[in-house]
């Protein structure tokens, strides 16, 4: 009796999904052509199907390519990683920022600028995604040390791992200011100059932690009521806890690596992709990942005309724009 | 254990301490099949302890608790949630989760990686927010719903597991007095319509006189006496196990024993 409204559920779902899939190709077209130089389709089809070696073709391929990759995918692994973090800590203002991923990345990438003087992008990416990585586990290791993974204590301690990193990175940067003045923009998070290779070295990162998070699609549902509750479901929880660690390390750690700390994406994207989806995390996450990558890309886009003609950091616009996003949806659910 | 076997749990010498203090202290009781079992007692008695440790939400120090001839420790995860639910004291899911949303939890022990939503599944949901007069809610978030609405939903949820035993932790705990008849009317109902065997938590002596087939007195960490409402509610075994002197009348209305309490004791 309730097969036709089911499927017309899950007809409308798919109408979503595959107009939010549009949109992101969309905004990926965009990001490839407009900017401080403006190109035609036919100049970036041109580019990739036929490059000649000309100063457009250079310029799409070389400059613009790679960020109109690299925003969407960057998006869709805070999206999901947003999702994840918001169920595990069952605190819908939680995000990776939240565990302290950005602050141990950005942490790592002063240390290392400092001390060992690195700063090749390459190089600082992957001294990001190591500080990420190493966050995440001593986070986790706090976590799990005292009495079992429980929500609130990995908010409380991701906040406390969060705030420690921001302050020492700040106390560097002020103690540092002239040889730190090159690491500011990179600190804010942006996808200006970043190399091909960076995508896909990130890829399979993005990959197994989007992986592993559609693994555990079902126990996650089953996680946002009260722990007894999924236990007695038969959901293995501290099995879940820790795969969940892992695919918001993995899907955090690569963003971080790609762009910098992006902020609020992770926080805002959920919220939105609720409102579409539901709380099913097979059509939440999917919603998640697609609205994270349109969000990120347009903000890329966007980042290149607030203070045009410079670029400003796309991470100040994806946190001003998510700012407003955000007051709106609250907004809109207490009407 | 597939079709239909004859469900019935014994619980034999559970004892569950935590360190420096036992909890549960060589507990035997046995829970007769398709009839509703109430444990009743004092506040810190181990009464939601025992109900927790039936669903091996609790690891024991010693004893063992039986699904028929099989430990419960024995069993999976997913197979011991397919045989027991349980309804947990002050259970929490999100606001904007909707009815059908918190419904469909139940069936997660059915469900395998491979083996996804299947007819069964959606039979097993409809019929759960059917008998407990949900299904018109379904698509209605939590937070929109009166307490005695949400009760029924997480009964619903219980229900869909569609185990043989159903386990719940004071399910009417909060709800004020024609909720709590409501509410206990379901479980009842659960009992005589689905056969489900139900071991229910209660804290009003008066309500688990009304609807228990067999009572359990638990004081102490152990069982203080197990019988009829009838057998059980007598001015001695009250004072004994509650503190309380009690007269014990015959309600006229369905003929159950009474507690009447007078003062402490």
């Amino acid at each position: 009796m309730t097969a036709p409204r089911a499927r017309s559920a899950r007809q409308s779902f798919a109408v979503i999904i595959a107009g939010l899939a549009a949109l992101l190709v969309a905004a990926m077209l965009v990001s490839a052509t407009v900017g401080y130089r403006l190109y035609g389709l036919d100049q970036l089809y041109q580019a990739i199907f036929a490059f000649d070696g000309s100063e457009a073709a250079t310029v799409l391929v070389n400059l613009r390519l790679p960020r109109a990759i690299l925003a969407p995918m960057v998006g869709a692994g805070l999206g999901v990683a947003g999702v994840l973090v918001q169920t595990l800590s069952r605190n819908r203002i939680a995000s990776p920022d939240t565990l302290g991923l950005n602050a141990g990345a950005s942490l790592a990438v002063v240390l290392a600028s400092a001390t060992l003087g690195i700063t090749s992008l390459t190089g600082l990416s992957l001294v990001a995604a190591l500080g990420a990585l190493l966050t995440s586990m001593l986070v986790f290791a706090i976590a799990a040390g005292a009495g079992g993974i429980s929500p609130i204590r990995i908010v409380l301690i991701g906040v406390t791992i969060a705030g420690l990193g921001q302050s020492v990175v700040q106390l560097i940067l002020t103690s540092n200011e002239a040889q730190m003045q090159n690491l500011l923009f990179w600190l804010a998070g942006s996808f200006v100059d970043r190399p091909m290779a960076l995508a896909i070295n990130g890829l399979p990162f993005i990959a197994a932690g989007g992986a592993i998070a559609f693994a555990l699609v079902r126990p996650l549902d089953a996680l946002q009521a009260d722990d007894a509750t999924a236990v007695s479901l038969g959901v293995p929880v501290s099995l879940v806890r820790i795969g969940c660690f892992l695919a918001i390390s993995l899907l955090s750690g690569a963003a971080v690596a790609m762009a910098g700390p992006v902020s609020f994406v992770g926080l805002v994207v959920p919220h939105a992709a609720r409102r579409l989806a539901g709380l099913r995390h097979g059509p939440l996450m999917l919603a998640a990942a697609l609205i994270g990558a349109i969000y990120t890309t347009l903000a890329d886009v966007l980042a290149r005309f607030v203070i045009y003609p410079v670029e400003a950091p796309v991470g100040a616009v994806t946190a001003v724009v998510g700012g407003l996003v955000l007051v709106l949806l609250l907004r809109g659910r207490a009407a | 254990m597939t079709a239909n076997p004859a469900p019935s749990i014994t619980i034999d010498g559970l004892t569950l301490a935590y360190p420096g203090k036992t909890v549960l202290d060589t507990v035997t009781l046995a829970i007769p099949r398709g009839k509703i079992t109430v444990l009743a007692g004092p506040n810190g008695c181990g009464k939601s302890t025992l109900l927790r440790a039936i669903r091996r939400l609790h690891r024991p120090a010693a004893g063992r608790v039986l699904l028929e001839d099989i430990d419960v420790a024995d069993l999976s995860e997913k197979a011991l949630a397919r045989h027991i639910g349980l309804l947990a004291q002050n259970p929490s899911a999100p606001e904007d989760m909707t009815v059908e949303e918190l419904v469909r939890l139940g069936r997660y022990p059915h469900q395998t990686m491979l083996q996804r939503w299947d007819a069964q599944d959606t039979r097993a949901l409809e019929a759960a927010m059917a008998g407990t007069g949900v299904a018109s809610l379904r698509d209605r978030p939590l937070g929109s719903l009166s307490g005695g609405q949400v009760q029924r939903v997480w009964i619903a949820m219980v229900l869909a597991q569609e185990t043989e035993i159903v386990c719940l932790d004071e399910p009417v705990n909060h709800l004020d007095l024609a909720h709590q008849l409501d509410c206990l009317d379901l479980v009842r109902q659960l009992n005589a319509e689905f056969g489900r065997t139900i071991v229910l938590v209660l804290h009003d002596l008066n309500l688990a006189a009304r609807y228990a087939d067999q009572l359990v007195f638990m004081r102490d960490g152990g069982v203080a006496a197990c019988g009829t409402p009838d057998a059980l509610m007598t001015q001695d075994l009250i004072a004994r196990v509650f503190n309380v002197d009690a007269m014990i009348i015959t309600d006229p209305a369905y003929g159950r024993p009474l507690c009447l309490p007078l003062r402490t004791c």
